[in-house]
């Protein structure tokens, strides 16, 4: 560590390298802290997370029970006990909560004014922060899996919806319209994701175990279909032939830098994809345990090298390499399964939700200082510290 | 002080690691580590040894599974790679036994062609199989073929193909494709699951449902087993259809309920 802090100021070794290599090391020791813990709101299980870009401050969540929470994860507090607390709610006492459960949230990707969430009511529902009262609501036809508004895009204001239908809807919240129909599809769609380098490419995976890849520009139907055999007709089955799992595939996440796409399936299996040709990169993760009915949520590390995926697997999150494809460590701490996880880049922290109706954070282990360390610091003077209980004086009276 | 083994990547570490050296709790299996550990070739011979041909009075080549190479080898990417790099040298052919989508056999290619040529030694359509096994074999390395390839590519006619389906050497798959296969393996099928259910059985139904694996090695099996012991641990290790937990006095098993 020190070796690449002086490279770093003598400017032997980019900036990059170092912060890579500490990222690296963060992640590799996340555990859950007792200090770091999450305001428990929901009553019902946590559906789906997701992390302002912006800030990186403020985190939504969506539960079984139409609930909606709003979270602030930074430490105002100047102790190292902290709990994440809940800024505000969508309880179920509001007039506009979603009936059933909520299935995907996501923040307005530009700024924190807006969110939007889906849910098993039918319905998708654009939501004021400030007033907690929806803006605009789309409805649908069957139940809404999921949704996706592109992170990066300038030129469209478009979310793509995933319903029991298998079209794929595209809804522009500046117009209003929902016109523009993705066809191609022969199941339900469990998944929907924008690409975050090109701001007109979408992915789709559906209960029919395929995966499509779109250019919304185009009229004409998708790009490519993903082929878990690249080509290789033999290998499979004739019904497989041309599908990206051999089961429904529930799960989609594209790496930071949007050059690969995982897909999990109900086969058990993740695959991970070239997402510019839609070449199976052939990486073997082993069995990935999935028997989720809906969408699977996973997240993938960011300025790490190697790459980390966490994959929400029973009622533990599995942590693989991303390109290797070896099971790094599981993070067990869950009392029940766990149905969403969501990485939050700057701190290389992971928050994950489940049944059990906790949101757990990882937090990576830091370099701790020793017992010694601690009881002379409290000498000295300093409240800051957090006094080792075993040496607190607690039978000495204060008038001393 | 922190007492706990932390995962550190690769960039922090100074001292290298020697070859020999194990990782905490999980010992590298004793014969395939003097081969030298990254060897896909060993490790298949070493499995193939494993094979009982006695059992199938010698009809059969010794057939390995491709999930058994997983449980003696950490990164399961790297065997399908260098197992793929076998496979376009003609050394190893894959087949598809009839298990689920992702399940092969692996076989020798000399053993393969050896087997096949004794069986139909004397027989009529011996010719159409040693146009087969000289034609087909050696060029491709997919596991099925459909009619057009058949006809045209390789110019065999439909009563030849029936020859060869009769022989075993093509089983069908569905209307005018075939799957490559092994003459004879429907026994090795029957006695691999039944083997497989016995050996589950065992790690079930001990105490707590997991047995360390040097003491399952020890075991005697019934006569259901007909494979050595040894050959259904790696097949349900690389299935992970038992997890296998490092631990200090060796790898345990346990039983997954699935």
């Amino acid at each position: 560590m020190l070796s690449f802090l002086t490279a770093r100021r003598t400017g032997v070794d980019d900036p990059l390298r170092l912060r890579r290599a500490e990222s690296t090391r963060r992640v590799l020791s996340l555990e859950l802290n007792h200090n770091r813990d999450v305001a428990r709101i929901h009553g019902n299980g946590v559906n789906s997370l997701d992390i302002e870009v912006i800030e990186g401050r403020y985190m939504l969540s969506g539960g079984a029970d139409g609930v909606i929470v709003i979270y602030d994860l930074e430490n105002g507090s100047r102790k190292p006990q902290y709990t994440c607390k809940a800024m505000c709610t969508v309880g179920r006492s509001s007039r506009h909560v979603h009936k059933f459960s909520v299935e995907t949230v996501q923040w307005y990707p530009h700024d924190t004014g807006m969110f939007i969430s889906s849910s098993f009511d039918k319905t998708m529902k654009v939501w004021d922060t400030e007033t907690l009262k929806p803006a605009e609501v789309f409805q649908f036809e069957g139940n809404v899996y999921c949704h996706h508004m592109s992170p990066i895009a300038r030129k469209h204001t478009l979310i793509a919806v995933g319903t029991k239908d298998p079209k794929v809807q595209l809804c522009d919240i500046k117009s209003g319209s929902r016109i523009h129909v993705l066809q191609g599809h022969r199941g339900e769609v469990l998944s929907v994701k924008w690409s975050p380098r090109y701001e007109h490419i979408l992915a789709t995976a559906s209960a029919d175990s395929r995966v499509r890849v779109w250019d919304v520009r185009r009229a004409s139907g998708s790009l490519f279909t993903l082929d878990q055999h690249n080509g290789d007709k033999s290998k499979a089955a004739t019904e497989a032939v041309n599908t990206a799992h051999n089961g429904r595939v529930n799960g989609l996440c594209f790496t930071a830098d949007g050059l690969f796409l995982l897909t999990t399936g109900t086969d058990d299996r993740m695959r991970l994809w070239n997402s510019a040709t839609g070449e199976n990169t052939l990486v073997n993760y082993g069995k990935v345990a999935n028997s989720s009915r809906t969408c699977l949520r996973l997240s993938v590390s960011r300025g790490c090298s190697p790459e980390f995926v966490f994959v929400p697997c029973g009622s533990s999150v599995a942590v693989y390499s991303l390109h290797t494809g070896e099971l790094v460590t599981m993070l067990r701490g869950h009392y029940n399964n766990v149905d969403c996880c969501e990485f939050h880049p700057d701190y290389q922290e992971l928050y994950s939700g489940g049944k059990d109706c906790n949101i757990l954070a990882w937090v990576p282990v830091l370099r701790q200082s020793d017992i010694e360390d601690e009881e002379t610091a409290t000498v000295k003077g300093g409240q800051q510290a957090a006094v080792n209980p075993a040496f607190v004086d607690a039978w000495s009276s204060d008038e001393d | 002080m922190n007492r706990k083994r932390t995962l550190i990547s690769d960039t922090f570490k100074v001292t290298k690691r020697r070859f020999t050296e194990n990782t905490f709790g999980k010992p590298r299996c004793g014969e395939a580590d003097q081969d030298g550990p990254l060897d896909m070739k060993s490790s298949l011979e070493y499995l193939m040894t494993l094979f009982p041909r006695k059992v199938f009075n010698d009809s059969l080549p010794p057939i390995v599974m491709k999930h058994q190479l997983y449980s003696l080898h950490s990164g399961k990417t790297f065997v399908d790679r260098q197992l793929n790099l076998l496979r376009e040298q003609g050394e190893v052919m894959m087949f598809q036994l009839g298990f689920d989508a992702d399940t092969f056999g692996l076989v020798f290619t000399a053993d393969y062609k050896d087997k096949v040529l004794a069986g139909i030694a004397g027989t009529e359509s011996q010719g159409t199989v040693e146009r087969f096994l000289n034609k087909v074999v050696p060029s491709c390395t997919e596991l099925s073929f459909n009619k057009d390839k058949m006809l045209k590519e390789f110019l065999f006619t439909d009563s030849e193909i029936t020859l060869l389906v009769k022989c075993g050497v093509l089983t069908v798959r569905d209307a005018g494709s075939w799957w490559l296969s092994v003459p004879n393996s429907g026994k090795f099928t029957k006695y691999l699951i039944q083997g497989r259910k016995a050996v589950m059985n065992m790690v079930k139904k001990a105490r707590y449902g997991e047995v360390l694996k040097n003491e399952l090695e020890e075991r005697r099996t019934t006569s259901q087993v007909k494979f050595p012991i040894k050959y259904h641990i790696y097949d349900l290790m690389g299935a992970e259809l038992v997890e296998s937990i490092p631990t200090t006095s060796g790898t345990l098993l346990r039983y997954v309920d699935t």
